[in-house]
């Protein structure tokens, strides 16, 4: 009786590999991208926040009968990455309707698109880069055959924004001009916290509100050719320097887009400099511009210590898409249609990758950022730091070293753990989501 | 006699002293289980800016305010949400209570060879979690291209142990053989016999299944979580979870918690109803034999 | 005569049913095959190879034997050995939860069932403790998130009474951290165990109480001599399956700590290892969690398998012996 039940048990499970490991074997045919089909009636646009959902609804006239869905997957912890290397590894067997037709990708990760074959060369849907487009966010979309697989629809300079009345307090002064000359190199911007920090003030609201203005002006890149860990003197400059900040009391232990950093940004807040590019204002500051509790016009921008960008978000073509036409369309809106880019600057405070909308408002007199700002012209101060934005020292890695560092570092620095231990916990994320990867030998 | 009387007095004052103990503990308890609750449904009642201010024992008038926002968010579309999670709560919920009896009965009715072993194999399974073997499911609907699609979460439903071991126990106790070989003198064929007179006089245990099932799968996040990434196919504890990203420090709290209380909300209504019978069906469910 | 006719009768119908047996166990047994059993083995198949992504490309999958295995259990640079670390966080969470679990529910139960406390509104009680029980983990722990939070209430609270200053945060404390996770735990689980061990305590034969205390028994001598022992197995019982649902503890600690397991990963459980393992797609290294974690719940649902399997023979043997008087 036994004996009859585990031979029918072991049929049972045979049928079950037999199905299971046949499936794998017939490998579906990957079919070229067709630019003369005709257009499909759903646009898939994979995407970790709302950001260009946005700008798409605002300033995109969606042609008839095409529905949008918007997959929005938050990136913590690498999450939006997961799910879209999923969805393109799957692309080729997708249904029409179901394929992806654009995703958005960061600074910190585009590379890994940009040099595959997921994504499309956008001169072969008939889109052309214009000269009006930043050079950078051209170098960034192109993989290394200089092939362009999309676009960006802002250009991210990076400065210092500073409460003017803080300022006034500190440093006795709020005009941009001498503020810059106060904090034009770290030893300065260091001192001024140490002042800023007697009269009862922060410097800035998070232990990595600086990251960026050290990590984008990296000399090498996180990761070698030969799969190696190295760490830029710009990164050890910025744990040395963020290590004094907590031990002194010059920041506090938030997280860069934690509650207790953007709450610093009402009118009631202690902090005096935030670091951020022109798309910081909408995503990152809308406490500051709260009706009740905010402080517009409270603010000024300067440059800074130290020149950077930050972040971007870039469009790129995914291949097998069948909705060419308006991805071509959508390409254009958003670079080459100065209208939309007058709009953007206007309107959400952006800073436009078009050169030609840019100037205009950078040499208009009567230009300012009312939004936030006292009316002070920012456009005028990101034109410059936007010329010289280089690409260079970036690798597919950066999301998870750049965040990782910064979520395993605020253990550290709010004291919950020393640093060593931070460390390795850095390297154990490090390990579990890029094996290759080879640690600094332990 | 004296000394019994006042022994009898000490015992009563005792036993009003551990009384009042009980009732203590007992209140304690109760507190702490609709303390979360209550603050939860106030705290959906206030705005955003008044929960900033820490907290309130009574509920303010933003509740309905809240909930338009909460209904209405774009990003988290949690009609949307509830329905998928509706439409697969219930699906498995059917699907795993009928195939369960079903099975239940295969082996409480006939004998056949291998029954015993059958019977020791779906006991020993009963405990393995899901988990364990979530990278060959995983790899498995992905090829199978069933990412995306609500089968690998309502379709497995068919292999329950532990509703099967209910079941199986249940028919122990309320049905006798002898109902089926009436139903046989009778004519009826075994599928008919099953569904027709079988399913009825093992409703109780149906019932209380079904709504056990149903629980567990609205309140399910691990895979669904790992297999689900359109938007419109999100379930409600993958929205839930995505509340805790990146994007937190933005969200009104006021929405916030009114996504709590509508994630709960559904089971709170079927268990305020059917309260009874669920805690009945604990019992009844571990420790019968 | 007449009964010994039918019991030929039944028993060459039991003969010719047999196949129906067959038919009413197929679908359970395909879908576990499909879904458990195939996924199992693969998950088992895929441990002995190297095989995850970098991005979008694909390493492996290569044979590499025990190697996953022997990487699991490789200490790291503070000679800490990860897995161990997490079973070690899984269990300590799981027993925080569970021995207040545990102590509640059997006082309870014994509350609820005593005649002589007779404690009124029964239902009521039994009603509000059994609620967390259905709870969404997931929205529990949100809930706790968002009290707990640095801008939440509990902290702004504090604030105002002086007790913590703004610097304060409950998650980078790793007793706060554990002890809100345990919370959760306790409160979804203690209304569960109190009334399955009420139905095994009134399950008692009353008399059994009655002639202990006529023998002059006092309360606590009844529970350790009478109750006890005729509870055990409902008590083993439960433990057991807390102790399975305790080693699969994934929802609360994972959205509490965003899947960090702050502070430091003392709140990192064995499933939120193998989840993040599963989402970069690291078969080979969550094939391998996934074998462990297979054989530690295969040894626990052994032991349950001796205990619940005992009464089924017992049935079975009755069984066959009434089928015996009969022919």
């Amino acid at each position: 009786m036994k004996k009859l039940g585990a031979i029918l048990m072991a049929a049972l499970m045979l049928v079950g590999i037999v199905a299971c490991t046949a499936k794998p074997a017939d490998k579906p045919a990957e079919e070229p991208a067709d630019t003369t089909v005709a257009q499909g009636k759903v646009f898939n646009i994979y995407a970790w926040n709302e950001e260009f959902k946005g700008f798409f609804e605002k300033y995109y006239t969606v042609p008839e009968g095409v529905t949008v869905n918007w997959i929005i997957t938050p990136s913590d912890n690498g999450a939006y990455q997961q799910k879209l290397d999923e969805a393109l590894l799957n692309q080729a067997n997708a249904s029409d309707d179901d394929k992806i037709d654009l995703f958005l990708a960061e600074a910190d990760y585009i590379g890994k698109y940009v040099d595959s074959d997921y994504t499309m060369d956008i001169s072969k849907i008939g889109f052309t880069n214009a000269d009006t487009m930043y050079e950078y966010t051209i170098k960034a979309a192109s993989d290394v055959n200089g092939v362009c697989k999309g676009v960006s629809f802002q250009c991210c300079p990076a400065a210092v924004i500073y409460r003017k009345s803080i300022a006034k307090d500190v440093l006795g002064t709020d005009d941009p001009a001498e503020v810059q000359a106060a904090i034009d190199s770290w030893e300065k911007f260091d001192a001024v916290a140490a002042q800023a920090k007697e009269k009862g003030y922060y410097m800035t609201a998070s232990f990595a509100e600086t990251f960026r203005a050290f990590s984008n002006n990296c000399t090498m890149p996180w990761v070698d050719a030969n799969d190696n860990l190295q760490f830029d003197p710009q990164i050890t400059k910025w744990i040395e320097q963020t290590d004094k900040y907590i031990k002194n009391g010059y920041t506090l232990t938030a997280g860069v887009w934690d509650a207790e950093k953007t709450n610093q940004m009402f009118a009631e807040g202690k902090t005096m400099c935030f670091f951020g590019p022109a798309w910081y204002y909408n995503f990152s500051m809308t406490n500051a511009m709260d009706p009740e509790k905010g402080c517009v016009g409270d603010w000024c921008i300067v440059k800074g210590p130290q020149a950077y960008f930050w972040g971007g978000t870039w469009l790129l073509a995914a291949t097998g898409s069948d909705n060419t036409e308006m991805l071509k369309d959508i390409f254009e809106t958003f670079t080459k249609n100065e209208d939309v880019c007058t709009k953007l600057v206007e309107n959400e405070g952006q800073y436009p990758n078009n050169t030609k909308v840019a100037e205009k408002f950078a040499n208009d007199p009567n230009w300012g950022n009312t939004m936030i700002l006292d009316g002070q012209n920012d456009t005028a101060i990101f034109a410059e730091l936007a010329k010289d934005i280089k690409w260079e020292n970036h690798t597919n890695y950066d999301q998870i070293l750049n965040e990782g560092l910064q979520n395993k570092l605020q253990e550290y620095f709010n004291g919950s753990i020393d640093y060593e231990t931070a460390m390795n916990n850095f390297y154990q994320l490090i390990k579990e989501t890029y094996p290759n990867i080879k640690l600094p030998a332990a | 006699m004296k000394k019994r009387i006042s022994d009898n007095t000490l015992g009563k004052i005792k036993l009003i002293i551990l009384r009042v103990i009980v009732y203590a503990i007992l209140v304690f308890l109760t507190f702490l289980c609709l303390f979360f609750f209550y603050l939860m449904i106030v705290n959906a009642s206030r705005s955003n800016a008044e929960l900033a201010t820490g907290f309130s024992i009574l509920p303010k008038g933003n509740f309905f305010v809240n909930l338009k926002n909460a209904w209405n968010d774009a990003s988290i579309n949690i009609p949307r949400g509830m329905l998928n999670s509706l439409i697969i709560a219930v699906s498995s919920a059917l699907i795993t209570t009928y195939f369960s009896a079903l099975t239940a009965y295969g082996i409480h009715a006939y004998n056949f060879r291998g029954k015993k072993f059958v019977f020791t194999f779906i006991m020993a399974i009963m405990m393995i979690p899901s988990q364990v073997s979530a990278l060959g499911f995983l790899q498995l609907m992905t090829k199978w291209n069933f990412t995306d699609s609500y089968i690998p979460l309502i379709v497995p439903g068919i292999a329950a142990p532990v509703v099967f071991f209910y079941m199986k126990q249940y028919m122990e106790s309320v049905l006798p053989l002898d109902v089926i070989d009436a139903a046989r003198v009778d004519g009826s064929n075994e599928f008919r016999t099953f569904n027709t007179i079988v399913l009825p006089m093992i409703k109780p245990a149906i019932a209380v299944q079904m709504i056990f099932s149903f629980v567990s799968s609205w309140n399910n996040y691990f895979i669904p979580a790992l297999l689900l990434n359109k938007a419109e196919l999100k379930t409600v504890p993958i929205m839930i979870a995505q509340l805790r990203s990146a994007d937190y420090s933005k969200f009104d709290m006021g929405k916030v918690y009114m996504f709590i209380l509508l994630a709960i909300l559904p089971v709170m209504i079927v268990y305020i109803i059917l309260s009874k019978s669920i805690i009945k069906g604990v019992t009844a469910g571990s420790v019968k034999g | 005569m007449e009964k010994i006719q039918t019991g030929t009768g039944k028993k060459l119908k039991s003969v010719s049913y047999a196949k129906w047996g067959y038919i009413f166990i197929a679908p359970f047994f395909i879908a576990y095959i499909i879904f458990t059993l195939v996924p199992q083995l693969l998950t088992i198949y895929n441990s002995f190879f190297e095989t995850y992504r970098i991005g979008l490309q694909q390493v492996g999958p290569n044979f590499v034997g025990l190697d996953n295995y022997i990487a699991l259990f490789q200490p790291d640079a503070n000679g800490t050995i990860l897995i161990l670390k997490y079973a070690l966080n899984t269990m300590i969470l799981w027993i925080a939860g569970a021995v207040p679990q545990f102590v509640i529910a059997m006082l309870l139960a014994l509350f609820f069932t005593s005649t002589r406390l007779n404690i009124k509104g029964q239902s009521f009680f039994k009603t509000v403790i059994y609620m967390p029980n259905l709870i969404m983990a997931a929205a529990f722990s949100m809930l706790f998130y968002t009290l707990f939070s640095r801008v939440g209430p509990i902290q702004a609270l504090l604030e105002n009474w002086g007790v913590i200053d703004h610097t304060f945060d409950f998650f980078a404390i790793r007793v706060s951290v554990r002890g809100m996770i345990a919370l959760m735990n306790f409160l979804m689980w203690f209304g569960n165990t109190t009334i399955v061990l009420m139905a095994g305590i009134m399950g008692i034969d009353q008399s059994l109480f009655e002639s202990a205390t006529i023998d002059g028994a006092n309360s606590v001598q009844v529970f350790f001599k009478v109750t006890m022992p005729l509870l055990m197995p409902i008590f083993v019982y439960c433990l057991i399956t807390a102790m399975i649902g305790g080693i699969q503890m994934f929802d609360v600690p994972q959205v509490l700590s965003k899947g960090d397991g702050v502070p430091n990963g003392t709140t990192r459980t064995l499933v939120m290892y193998l989840n993040g393992y599963l989402k970069t797609k690291n078969l080979g290294m969550s094939g391998a969690i996934s074998v462990i974690m297979f054989v530690i719940t295969g040894g626990l649902g052994a032991i349950v398998y001796k205990m619940l399997s005992a009464p089924y023979k017992d049935q079975n043997r009755k069984h066959r012996e009434r089928k015996g008087n009969v022919l």
